[in-house]
């Protein structure tokens, strides 16, 4: 799986958990908290694109984790 | 009917009584509040915070107020149960003061609002299901999140939560432990009266209780503990399989493991 196919099911997630955003809008350089996402809005687009993904990484990875593309960098780490 | 609730608020004389997590106070209307404030440690049930809440209803009752209004944090309403007392279930200690507070809050003699602005999970959850009006936010996440460390529901949960979202939905959130979102819920047939903005909770719970407190205090008892009597029934049948399972799922090796992963990224963020 490429790093853009992984960054795009990342992108779906964040799109069906926050509310009044727009694909165009997501900077992955920011964390998903610059556009509004609480902390467990942020659980739920990991844990869903984790499913997504087939892939379970634990929690005490994801804790030091700030922006998306560290989130798809950690996802490429476990993706086949 | 709001400058006629504004203008009696500016005129109410309220008693407040500031303790350290949990706020009481009650206004000349009747209409009494308990805020529960733990902002470090975003109101979860540790024993001081359980005590807090009983203490705080049982001073609430004594004030004999028409209603309650029970809110918490703007982020959190609860975040259920605290690690130490679940690792402490795994060691095998019985412990079940948090189930003091469903018991508690069914059993209060006035009708208890539950203002959620923000989450509220696991236990969290299962309080406002204690109560006689649900008002939930949009923007907040709501779940019975027990099954992702590894044991089955408490405190009520497995009669109290298809009372408050319906049977298929609590089945949902209970086996799958995922917190749906506000506005999810309200595209949903709940029994949730109200989901709304956050900022719009507190003023509409207040809306409620002041249409609540308009009416005889008597009449308010007497059909809160007819009300009431099927959910104190629920409870003592939850309680019955809730404590088997909660012996059963403690003692399973894995569930200590799933514990410790659940709170894992909570501590790391906190040092």
């Amino acid at each position: 799986m490429t790093r853009e196919e992984v960054a795009a099911v990342i992108k779906k997630h964040i799109l069906d958990n926050l509310e009044d955003l727009e694909e165009n809008e997501i900077n992955t350089a920011k964390s998903m908290k610059d556009f509004g996402a609480n902390s467990l809005d942020i659980i739920e687009v990991v844990s869903c694109s984790m499913r997504e993904l087939k892939i379970k990484i634990p929690r005490t990875e994801l804790a030091d984790i700030i922006t998306i593309d560290q989130l798809t960098d950690k996802f490429m780490e476990h993706v086949t | 009917m709001v400058c006629k609730i504004q203008a009696k608020k500016a005129c109410r004389q309220e008693r407040e009584i500031m303790t350290e997590k949990i706020i009481t106070r009650m206004d000349d209307n009747g209409i009494a509040y308990l805020k529960m404030n733990d902002i470090e440690e975003k109101n979860t049930f540790s024993d001081d915070f359980i005590a807090g809440i009983i203490k705080g209803l049982d001073k609430i009752t004594a004030m004999k107020p028409n209603v309650l209004i029970l809110s918490g944090l703007e982020d959190v309403f609860s975040g259920g149960a605290e690690k130490k007392n679940l690792i402490d279930l795994c060691n095998g200690k019985v412990h079940v003061k948090d189930l003091l507070i469903s018991e508690k809050l069914i059993n209060t003699p006035f009708p208890v609002i539950a203002a959620m602005e923000g989450h509220a999970v696991g236990g969290g959850l299962v309080i406002a299901a204690c109560c006689d009006i649900v008002l939930a936010a949009r923007e907040s996440r709501y779940g019975a999140v027990f099954m992702l460390m590894g044991f089955t529901p408490g405190m009520g949960c497995t009669t109290l939560l298809s009372e408050l979202v319906g049977p298929f939905i609590a089945n949902e959130m209970m086996f799958t432990g995922k917190r749906f979102k506000g506005s999810e819920l309200a595209r949903k047939s709940t029994n949730i009266n109200y989901i709304l903005s956050k900022k719009e909770i507190i003023n509409k719970a207040e809306d409620i209780a002041w249409q609540i407190s308009e009416n005889n205090i008597k009449s308010i008892y007497l059909l809160k503990n007819t009300l009431s009597a099927k959910k104190k029934k629920l409870l003592i049948e939850a309680r019955q399989q809730e404590d088997l399972m909660h012996k059963i799922s403690f003692a399973f090796p894995e569930t200590r493991e799933a514990v410790e992963e659940f709170y894992a990224g909570k501590e790391n963020k906190k040092k």
